[in-house]
């Protein structure tokens, strides 16, 4: 099923409840998807079919507020968790498709909550987002990369963005600049916009080869003079935004650790009648791993009640939660290589995939050190300058 | 011989098995069959022909044998009986925090068992000095290598703990017993809470605006931003930090006005008309005591501070000091769901709290919801702990009412 090519009505039904969400969830990971993982992993393979049919079923915006009520954190990352277990590449693609339509809801701008967003929650377009460096940028790691001179209208963009995903030529993510005056000097605020890849001054640059993650559409932009006007505009300042969505935007990635964590526990599960006579004498087994994640798993629910908690505290919460997502998951597909063994360790076996996958989890933004480095800055004691 | 046409039809209804490889591990599903291998989907085991490969690993069918997918229940339930270990060392003790409270408890573990590991957690550089001398300090002439009496490099190192400074924790997994910090999660057999209070200001005092005087670190900072030349104080709080405080700044020079709610300093102690000893006391030192005043607002104006009373009254200041009292941060109890009564509640006997591998000591205990933040109990607390933690006889910890000095120099009072 390819909800683009589905009639406007069809696509509109009404959501699906939790559980018939998941189990919809589950039947397109552990099928369609499945199929297709090894494609994604070793040859670079864009599932967009995929992520088409997973974004009509609304596992991408179960998070997005609907006339019918608000939504609900704790599917949209059940639902990331379901397809992680099983392609750890596609439940990021699930990730960078839920928080660029975070970003749209959040935008309050008419241009972006109509159609582009009703397109953007049907799979009809699919977007990512440029938020990394911001984000380390926010937490004082490195500076930003685009710069957008204010000029007639909107603003004129120019940077380099180096590995963005979920892109490809007809896709778009959220971005934001530092705006700066002709001279390159800055004025002391940023702005965040849809950067649309087909827009003139825009070009997608392949990116070297991945450990893991080659089928997740991650490219390059290089951006010269891009126009963005009053249309594509996110927030302006950028900062009460981003401030707002900050633990939402953390939190969402708790799916992919969960569902890759999950992963590595069942393959272990799947050896144990063969080789539980030696895999006794390892650490970590899966019993051991299992209530440790179902301990987190509880944490990141009760959290996903309030995303929108604007407290140091709460974030601090969230950024802690994150990180033992990441530890667990190195730990499980860590693990779980060692209890399958040889067999493993081919390059067919989805359990050597899973440790590359969990690598990324730890390493992706924010990675293990910049969740501390997080955690430790807003812990400190503030003081008289 | 060759199988009867109803025999090759009642097998052909036989649900399809699966074989696996003894050598890799490879399954060979009869539905699926092997492709690639030149076995169509549905070829049954037994009509693999002997020169038939496994496609991972190369050996033939006779190294394969049937195949039952596991029953996770049956598997869970038997790893249940298993024994596991959890941790690869032994993870001994770990201390929150390095104040007195961490220090004294690291000293005394140390003389009582001199191979238990001890790691102590501190987001300060747990450098070793005596925090009643904060007070005290500007008449002393004490500047920062007079009051710090060890680093906290040089104790770690004499009393062999492991001293994770700047480093902050963040939460306690009571289940696998561990605590999660800044600088990666630290398993633990006994886990210490030494943390402290800290100081509770009222919403009408941003943090960004004044200064507490809680630990070494931030009174360095106040007092480089004092200077050496005279200046305006602002204390807010009369009670033992703010009098204390303003006593030794004025012996320093500076001009200290300085506020309560209460219409005396020292409120807590009426009853010892220790409020009318110390103003007696600052007769001829520049400190005004304005009683009575609840702050309603704090800005800054041209570099300097500006601070508005509930009552209309202005002043104005180079720095303001809050000595407004003292709360548990709960961000570690509560992770740990332990008990709490105004603090961290622990039972006298053994100074544990609700989880049996989890004490407390120091400023962030409370026996029978009474907090007791002073020295004096801090030898006791922590003889009680390492008592516990060593299997040694059982020192209970007994609570007694504090006696207090107060170190206004030129009329030092006591008071009970």
């Amino acid at each position: 099923m390819n909800a683009a090519d589905l009639p406007r009505d069809v696509t509109h039904l009404p959501p699906l409840s939790g559980d018939a969400l998941l189990t919809a969830v589950r039947a397109v990971a552990q099928g369609p998807l499945q199929q297709q993982v090894e494609a994604i992993d070793r040859q670079g393979h864009y599932p967009a079919a995929v992520l088409r049919q997973l974004a009509a079923l609304g596992a991408m915006s179960a998070h997005l507020d609907t006339p019918a009520g608000p939504g609900s954190y704790a599917l949209a990352i059940q639902a990331m968790a379901e397809v992680s277990r099983v392609c750890g590449a596609t439940g990021f693609m699930m990730w960078c498709q839920a928080v660029c339509g975070l970003y749209l809801q959040q935008s309050g701008n008419p241009a972006l909550m109509g159609e582009v967003l009703a397109d953007h929650i049907m799979g009809v377009s699919l977007g990512g987002t440029a938020l990394s460096n911001p984000m380390k940028s926010y937490a004082q790691i490195e500076s930003l990369l685009l710069k957008a001179t204010p000029v007639e209208g909107g603003y004129r963009i120019n940077g380099t963005l180096p590995w963005v995903s979920n892109l490809g030529p007809d896709h778009y993510c959220g971005a934001i600049a530092a705006v700066v005056d002709e001279a390159q000097q800055p004025l002391g605020r940023e702005v965040m916009f849809l950067l649309r890849c087909d827009a003139p001054g825009v070009e997608l640059r392949e990116c070297p080869s991945f450990s893991a993650m080659e089928g997740t559409g991650t490219y390059a932009i290089r951006v010269k003079d891009l126009f963005i006007g009053a249309d594509d505009l996110i927030a302006d300042p950028a900062k009460p935004t981003i401030a707002r969505i900050r633990a939402a935007f953390v939190m969402l990635q708790c799916g992919m650790a969960v569902g890759i964590t999950q992963g590595a526990i069942d393959s272990m599960w799947a050896v144990e009648p063969q080789l539980g006579h030696v895999n006794q004498f390892l650490e970590d087994r899966p019993a051991t791993l299992q209530a440790e994640l179902d301990a987190l798993t509880a944490r990141v629910m009760k959290m996903a009640e309030t995303p929108f908690d604007g407290s140091t505290e709460f974030f601090i919460d969230v950024l802690d939660a994150r990180a033992h997502g990441a530890e667990l998951c190195l730990r499980a597909a860590q693990s779980a290589l060692m209890h399958q063994g040889a067999r493993g360790y081919l390059m067919s076996s989805d359990v050597q995939r899973r440790v590359r996958e969990s690598h990324f989890v730890a390493i992706v933004t924010p990675a293990i050190k910049h969740l501390r480095k997080e955690m430790a800055r807003l812990s400190a004691e503030e003081l008289p300058a | 011989m060759k199988p009867t046409p109803i025999a090759e039809a009642v097998q052909s209804l036989a649900p399809w098995q699966q074989y696996i490889c003894n050598a890799c591990g490879y399954i060979y599903n009869e539905a699926d069959g092997d492709p690639d291998g030149g076995l169509p989907p549905g070829t049954r085991f037994a009509d693999i022909p002997d020169d038939w490969a496994c496609p991972l690993c190369g050996v033939t069918k006779a190294d394969f044998a049937p195949y039952m997918p596991p029953d996770l229940a049956a598997l869970q339930a038997q790893a249940a009986c298993a024994p596991t270990l959890t941790t690869r060392q032994a993870p001994g003790v770990v201390i929150v925090g390095a104040g007195r409270a961490g220090w004294q408890l690291a000293e005394t573990l140390r003389a009582l068992d001199a191979a238990l590991p001890i790691t102590m957690v501190t987001a300060c550089a747990g450098d070793v000095y005596d925090k009643p001398l904060l007070s005290v300090a500007v008449a002393r002439q004490l500047d920062a290598d007079k009051l710090v009496r060890e680093t906290g490099a040089a104790a770690a190192q004499r009393l062999n703990v492991r001293l994770l400074a700047h480093t902050h924790a963040i939460r306690i997994c009571a289940d696998t017993q561990q605590l999660r910090t800044t600088r990666g999660v630290l398993p633990y057999q006994h886990l210490v809470l030494a943390h402290g209070a800290q100081p509770a200001l009222p919403s009408s005092l941003p943090a960004a605006l004044c200064w507490r005087v809680n630990h070494l670190g931030a009174y360095l900072q106040l007092r480089a931003a004092l200077g050496d030349t005279p200046k305006d104080v602002l204390i807010v709080g009369a009670g033992l930090v703010g009098s204390e405080l303003a006593n030794d700044l004025a012996l320093g020079g500076h001009r200290i006005t300085l506020l309560d709610t209460q219409p005396e300093p020292l409120a807590r102690w009426h009853d010892a008309q220790a409020g009318t000893q110390v103003l007696q006391a600052w007769h001829d030192l520049p400190i005004r005591f304005v009683g009575g005043v609840r702050v309603a607002q704090l800005s800054r104006l041209d570099g300097r501070y500006y601070l508005t009373t509930e009552c209309g009254q202005n002043f104005l200041a180079d720095q303001v000091i809050a000595a407004t009292g003292l709360q548990t941060p709960n961000r570690l109890a509560q992770s740990a769901g332990l008990a709490w009564r105004n603090g961290i509640e622990v039972e006298p006997a053994t100074l544990r709290t609700s989880d049996p591998h989890i004490h407390a000591l120091g400023d962030c205990i409370t026996v029978d919801g009474q907090a007791s933040r002073y020295i004096e109990p801090i030898a006791r607390q922590a003889r009680t702990i390492a008592a516990d933690i060593c299997g040694c006889t059982p020192a209970p910890y007994e609570a007694r009412p504090a006696t207090v000095r107060v170190k206004t120099t030129s009329l030092p009072l006591t008071l009970h």
